[in-house]
Parts: C-alpha cells; structure tokens; sequence
C-alpha cells in the first residue's frame, strides 16, 4: 500500500512538474533537434552532436570567420607559431569571467581542459589524432599557454582549438571542486548562456548567465535557449507550425510544405556528403582486398562515371547541394571536375578492366542524421550501376553494426553509403578518413600517404594549398570513393528569427542569432 | 494466496536469471559499443585501450559472472556514454514517464471500452453495435505511427486543441495517450463483447431475470462481473507493454520514456542499459501477471479456493 502511495505521490508530482513548462515567448527561441547525442555538458564526456547546446555555454580559443573561414580570436586574443610549427604560443583574453563565480578564465584553465578532451578516457571525436598532436601544454603565466607538438600542425587553430571542434574552456576549479559528475550535470563555462533546466534526452532550457556584465562577446538577442529532442520529422515540422519551435532540421520533401506554412527555409550550405565508400582500399596490412572488381582504378572510375549525380540532387534533395568530385567540402578542392555521368564510358572502363558483363556486389545502407535520405540514395545508385552491369544487392542495416565491421577490418568486402562532414580543416579530415592510421579510413596508397605527410609537414601557405589540391587530385583521379554530392541541410525557421550566420554543420552559433526586425525585444 | 505469491516468486527469480544470460548473450552478438565510441581518426590502440576500458577483453562468460556478481548486489553497471550513470538510475528516471503514460491511456481505454463493449452486447445487432465493432476492427488495424501523425496534424496543427508532442502538461498527454489506447480499447470492447454476449446467454442471467432483478442489475452485478476475466488477463500483460514497449509513440511525440531508452541504447550497444531495461521490463511482466492472478482470486471466491 506503502509502494503504491509513493507511485501515486511520484505520478501526481509529474503532473504537477509537467504544467512547469515554460511556453514560448518572445524572450525564447526554442530549437527542436532530433537528438541530444546524450544529455551530458562536459565537452569530453560526449561527440560533437552536443555542439548545438555546448557552444553557447562555452567558449572556444579561437573562433572561425564565417565568411573567410579563417581562424579570429576567441579566448585567445593572439598566437604565434614557431618557425619549425611544432610551438604555439596563444594569448589569452584578460578579464574574462567563468559563470557562477568561479573566477578568471586563466591558462591553467585552457591547459587543463586540453588535456581533459585529449585522455584516454575521453568520449570527445578528436581525442585521438590530439594525443598524437600535442606533446605537452605549458602555461608560464595566468594568460599564456605554450602548446608543443609531436608534428608540425599550422593549421591547430583553425582546427582542433577552433569553435568548429570540441574543445571548449571549462572552469578546471568548479570541475575539480565539484567533481566530474556533478560539472557535468551543471557546466560552468564563460559563454553567454548558463544552464538553466535539463531533463535526459528531453529538454535542455539555457538562460542568459545571471552574471551579464561579464559577457564578453555580443550580447545574446534571446533571454532563454530551449532546446528540445523530438527525434521525428514530421513531428518537428509541426511543432514549427504551431509555433511550439523556432527551429529545425526538416526533410528535403517538407521543404515546399514548409514555405507554403508561411515559414522560413535555412539551409547550412555544403553541410554533408553522401558518398559510398568501398571496402579493401586501405592499402595496409589486412585491411586491403586485391580481389574486390573495385580494386582496380578503372572500375572505381566507371562506378563514378556511372552515376547522375545531378538527378540524384535534383530528386532527392530537391535541389539542395552541388555535384561533388570529392566526400567532404574543401576549398582548394572546389575546383575539381566531378565525374560527369557517362554511362557509355562507365561500360568501356569496365570492359577494359576485364568485366564486360559487369560482376555484383553488395550495398550497404543505414539512416543517420543527417543522412535519413541514404537509403534513397542507395537505390537509386543502384539502379545507375544495374544500367552499367553491376549488379547490386541492397542491405539495410544500422549505423553500429557498420561502424563494428569498418573500425574492425571487417567491411572489405563490399561497398556502403556514407556521409561525409566538412571539417575547417583539411587536414583534420584527412587524418579521419584517409591516413592508413585511422580505423576509419576507407582510402590509402602509399603515394597517397606520402601525399597527406608532406602536406602535413609544409608550413608554407602556399606549398599547403597546391600540395592539398593535388590530394583532392589523386583521391578524385583514383576514384577513392564514388562521389556523390555535397549537399544543403534544411532548417525550418519560425519569423522570430533574424539574422542567423553558421559557420558549419559543426559551428550552428545559435546564441548569435539576431531577433528578425518587428520582433518585441526582451 | 501466501503459496500462490510465493511459487510466483519463484518462478520470476527463474526467469529473470534465464532473461539475464539471453540478454547478456544477444546483445553482445549484436555490434561493439567501442565501435559507437571511436572518435574521428581513432587508431588500433584506442579500440584496444577502449575495449580493455569497457571489460570487453575479456571471454564473454568471464563478463557474465562479473555482471551477474554485481547484478546480486544491486549494481547492474554503467552506461557507456559520456556521464556513465548507472544503468538502473536511468531507467528508473524513464518509467514515471512511461507509467503515466500508460495509465492515462489505461483509463482512457477502459473508460471507453467497457462501457461500449457491454453497450454492444446489450443491443446486439444494432447501431450502437456496428459502431463498436468498426471501431474495434480500425483501434487494431492502423498504425500507431500513421495516427499519432494524424491526430498531431488535425488536433494540434490545424485545430490548435493540444500540443504536438514533448512532456509538459496536460495538453501533451492526451493525443500520445489516445494514440496507444487505440489498440487496448479496441480489443477491450472486443474481449467484454464477445464475453457479455455468452453471459447474457447462460443460465445465471436467464436465473437472474427470472428472480425479477432489474435489467442494470442483471447486466452489471451478473454478466458483467462474470464477463470481465478476460479483460482483466490482457490488460495484465497489455499495461506492462504498454509502459515499455511504446517505442513508436514515444518518438513520435517525443516523450521521455523507456521505450526510446531502450531504442537508443540498443542502438548504441550500451550494454549496461539494455540488460537493466530488459530486466526491468521482465520485472515488470512477472509483477503484473502476479497483480492479474491476485486480482483473479480476489474476483473470483472459485479462485481463491483452489489456492487454499
């Protein structure tokens, strides 16, 4: 009886707790997401998926120019590179305040969290290839961090310490005072907002830092930030109709549906790829198939002539994207001539390679997100290869049991869709996807690694850029994924908002989002 | 009744330690959560020192006895993910979301299915009748995911009655709650219908109404006391699925609850959560057939004699 009061005492407190929610008002912009990632605040106890509601609680050493792409100053007010490009001395911003009085952002404060997302224990994307980076972190005064490095890396602060990555600067006192559990439940950074409620892969509510004098970047437009889970579509898309949400992800076919509704259409420019990686191309120990029909250059060549890739932008994603000659984004890569489509030379390239009837293989999909039109994609991919000769058979799986097959040398035997992400640095994605060390690499030669190494080791800009180009060259050349495009992702916008610069799939800055004119201020 | 509880005890430890060496087993045939951890460019060396991290080095029934010596003092492991709360914790946040979930849709299901289920068996043949039956026949042939859509889009898009989804107050309970009543009230009005129709006909009710009773009182002191078993049964098991396998729902009215914990962590191979979610769950089984035999007995004095 005892139990059964409790339940009802617990479930009438629920009640009560649920008439608690705050409704939207002019002070709120509410983003609706499909996942948190999970629901944790430390920048290392979690993946890049939380950015969306990290960024605007933490602050970053440097922080990246939307429009150049460069690095501009963050914490750090400056830096210098030694000539060798293995120091980097940063600089760092004086005055600025942790939130809850927990002090000055200092240097041991940007050591300590360095070392926090570089552990072994880190949950944090870039942890590995940051162990291999960073040799050691001094800190000779309160507002100087030296940073030494194994190699060379000229491009560490638009990189790893940028906005766009995840280190973001926590207060190493609250941390070590409170302990990790409880810091991760309440951060503590120097950005503009502070937690304010958050219920585990529900509701996450940000409100402008109790402290404001202290904001040091420009004052956030929106009191509150509510960010809430809603992990489908059409539920999103609705929620913006009804005006529950200010802001979310949408699908390519909602598009139409959406400006119809009378709200606004934003789209990240370039913010992912689809493209098939193809198993056995790593040509490493016994991660590389010599048997697989792709091994050879031509096929790979004919797999990409094979397919429209226009078609697939046009229908797919309702023209949202660009034809692409490589599986991320980059810059010095622009230029690169995609794989036109040519079925008729897609056949000669595979007559010439020694398999006129085509052969079959399988094809590996999943949903993701973004990523839930990769299924789509694959159809439809082939169909493009069944016109050639190649004969496909689809399986869909789930990301998990891919990624298992793929990080454990497993995957070489067929061929799957991915997705691609722009990283601000070149070489940080090179190092993920193509350096014979990553598990996740789906392409290496030895001349291509001989490629990324010097690429790696040049310090000169202009050395970099030609070296980085005739990486896009070979990698396009030698067809070391069948390219696809890079595509837009749509957000649904409600007329609250304004003004909204992202500056990557990565770096959404929703605490700089300005209120649309008309809008009452706060 | 004291035999009947305990034997019932007996047979749940049974089970529940059969439900942990299949959970255990399966989940680990499934993928590799040190896979889902690997960050960008990750190396041989992080998977190895991720896999000793997480006990995975180790032969799968070494990581059993270890779970199963833990499990015995309560502590069903950690998740893998960034803050690692213990598995149970989680799910523990989770089920008062998911319980007040299923009890709404268990009141708005019995409050509309008995009535109407003894509605049509009383007038058998009529309109009220055709009426119970096609809602009986369309409560168990749509798909949740198309009517949680359907209900959102007319009721809170276009009508602005309640809220599209999230938790949060009254008006976010009542279109995810009718969604998973749907199904139960269906097969409520199917279950009392069909057993009031047999009542209605047996001899206690023709002894009933010869004893000169009034009609209300024949249909709901004698056949509707007789005639509620079978729904007593069901909803026994339907409640306990209803709590936790409301997955479809739960995602697309964004609630908070165990069916997408453990969507999300099967996803994930977390684990740790997916063997305290399915031992939760298998809890939660065991105590609602023994709640449907007690309720059994206390219904039915013919039970209770036979548990004596």
């Amino acid at each position: 009886m005892r139990a059964a009061l409790s339940a009802l005492l617990a479930l009438a407190a629920l009640a009560v707790a649920a008439c608690a929610r705050p409704r939207a008002d002019e002070s709120t912009l509410i983003i609706a997401l499909p996942t948190f990632s999970d629901s944790t605040f430390l920048p290392w106890t979690g993946g890049g998926q939380r950015k969306g509601f990290l960024d605007p609680i933490y602050d970053y050493l440097c922080i990246i120019n939307p429009e150049t792409g460069e690095p501009g100053p963050g914490l750090a007010e400056s830096w210098t590179t030694s000539a060798d490009g293995k120091v980097w001395t940063f600089s760092l911003r004086k005055g600025v305040q942790f939130q809850r009085g927990y002090g000055e952002v200092t240097s041991a404060d940007v050591a300590y969290s360095i070392k926090q997302v570089m552990s072994p224990a880190s949950r944090a994307g870039p942890a590995s290839p940051l162990r291999r980076l960073i040799k050691s972190i001094e800190t000779p005064d309160a507002y100087t961090v030296i940073i030494n490095l194994n190699r060379p890396d000229p491009e560490l602060a638009k990189g790893y310490l940028a906005n766009a990555q995840q280190v973001g600067i926590v207060s190493a006192k609250y941390v070590g005072e409170v302990g990790e559990r409880a810091a991760n439940a309440t951060p503590v950074g120097s950005g503009p907002y502070q937690l304010d409620f958050f219920r585990r892969d529900s509701e996450i509510r940000l409100k402008v830092r109790e402290d404001k004098a202290n904001i040091w970047r420009e004052a956030p437009q929106f009191e509150r930030l509510v960010f809430l889970a809603a992990p489908e579509v059409s539920t999103r898309v609705a929620m913006l109709k009804t005006g529950e949400a200010d802001i979310a992800p949408m699908s390519y076919d909602d598009i139409d549906d959406v400006r119809q509704a009378g709200l606004q259409v934003r789209s990240i420019p370039q913010s992912w790829s689809p493209v098939v990686r193809m198993g056995g191309l790593v040509q490493e120990g016994a991660r590389y198939e010599a048997k697989n029909p792709w091994a050879d250059v031509r096929v790979r060549q004919a797999m990409n002539y094979a397919i429209d890739k226009d078609t697939i932008i046009r229908r797919i994603f309702h023209g949202e994207g660009r034809i692409a000659a490589s599986d991320t984004p980059v810059e010095a890569w622009a230029d690169l001539p995609p794989y036109p489509y040519d079925p008729a030379k897609a056949r000669q390239l595979l007559t010439e390679a020694g398999y006129p009837d085509g052969f079959t293989l399988t094809l590996k999909t999943f949903t993701t997100n973004p990523g839930a039109e990769l299924p789509t994609v694959a159809q439809a991919v082939a169909l493009y290869w069944r016109a050639v000769g190649i004969k496909v058979s689809i399986e869909l799986i789930d990301w998990t049991s891919l990624r298992t097959a793929w990080t454990s040398g497993a995957a070489r035997t067929y061929v799957w869709t991915h997705r691609g992400f722009p990283f601000t640095s070149a070489q940080n994605g090179l190092e993920a996807g193509f350096e014979a060390k990553s598990l996740f690499a789906s392409y290496n030669t030895p001349q291509l690694q001989v490629l990324i190494d010097a690429h790696s080791a040049e310090l000169d800009p202009a050395k970099r850029r030609a070296l980085l180009t005739d990486i896009g060259q070979y990698l396009r050349d030698q067809a070391g994924n069948v390219f696809i495009a890079h595509i837009n992702e749509p957000y649904a916008v409600s007329s609250k908002v304004g003004d909204w610069t992202i500056t990557s799939s990565n770096a959404l800055n929703f605490e700089h989002i300005v209120r649309a004119p008309g809008q009452a201020a706060q | 009744m004291t035999r009947l509880i305990l034997t019932r005890l007996a047979e749940a430890l049974v089970s529940l330690l059969l439900m942990s060496v299949v959970v255990f087993m399966l989940a680990r045939l499934t993928g590799d959560p040190v896979a889902v951890l690997l960050g960008d460019g990750a190396t041989q060396a992080d998977k190895a020192a991720l896999t000793k991290e997480l006990g995975l080095d180790k032969s799968l029934p070494v990581q059993y006895f270890i779970f199963l010596g833990h499990a015995l003092q309560g502590d069903l492991g950690t998740s893998i993910m960034g803050d690692k709360s213990p598995a149970m914790q989680l799910v523990l946040e989770r089920l008062p979301y998911s319980l007040l979930l299923a009890s709404v849709s268990l009141i708005i299901a019995l409050g509309i299915g008995v009535p109407l289920g003894v509605a049509a068996a009383v007038h058998r043949g009529r309109a009220v009748d055709t009426g119970a039956r096609v809602l009986a026949l369309l409560g168990q042939s749509i798909p949740p995911f198309w009517l949680g859509l359907v209900l959102i889009y007319v009721f809170a898009v276009q009508l602005g009655w309640f809220r599209t989804s999230g938790f949060g107050g009254p008006d976010r309970i009542v279109l995810p709650a009718i969604t998973m009543a749907l199904f139960s009230l269906a097969a409520i009005v199917r279950l009392i219908r069909s057993s009031m129709i047999e009542g209605l006909t047996s001899e206690y009710v023709k002894l009933a109404r010869a004893k000169g009773l009034s009609e209300p009182a024949v249909i709901w002191e004698h056949a509707f006391r007789n005639s509620v078993f079978p729904v007593v049964s069901f909803m026994g098991a339907f409640f306990a699925t209803m709590i936790t396998g409301a997955v479809v729902i739960e995602t697309i009215f964004a609630w908070p609850g165990v069916g997408r914990l453990a969507l999300d962590s099967i996803l994930r191979r977390d684990f740790a959560v997916i063997q305290a979610v399915v031992l939760a769950i298998t809890t939660l089984y065991i105590a609602m057939n023994l709640a449907v035999d007690l309720i059994h007995a206390w219904l039915d004095p013919r039970v209770r004699e036979a548990a004596r």
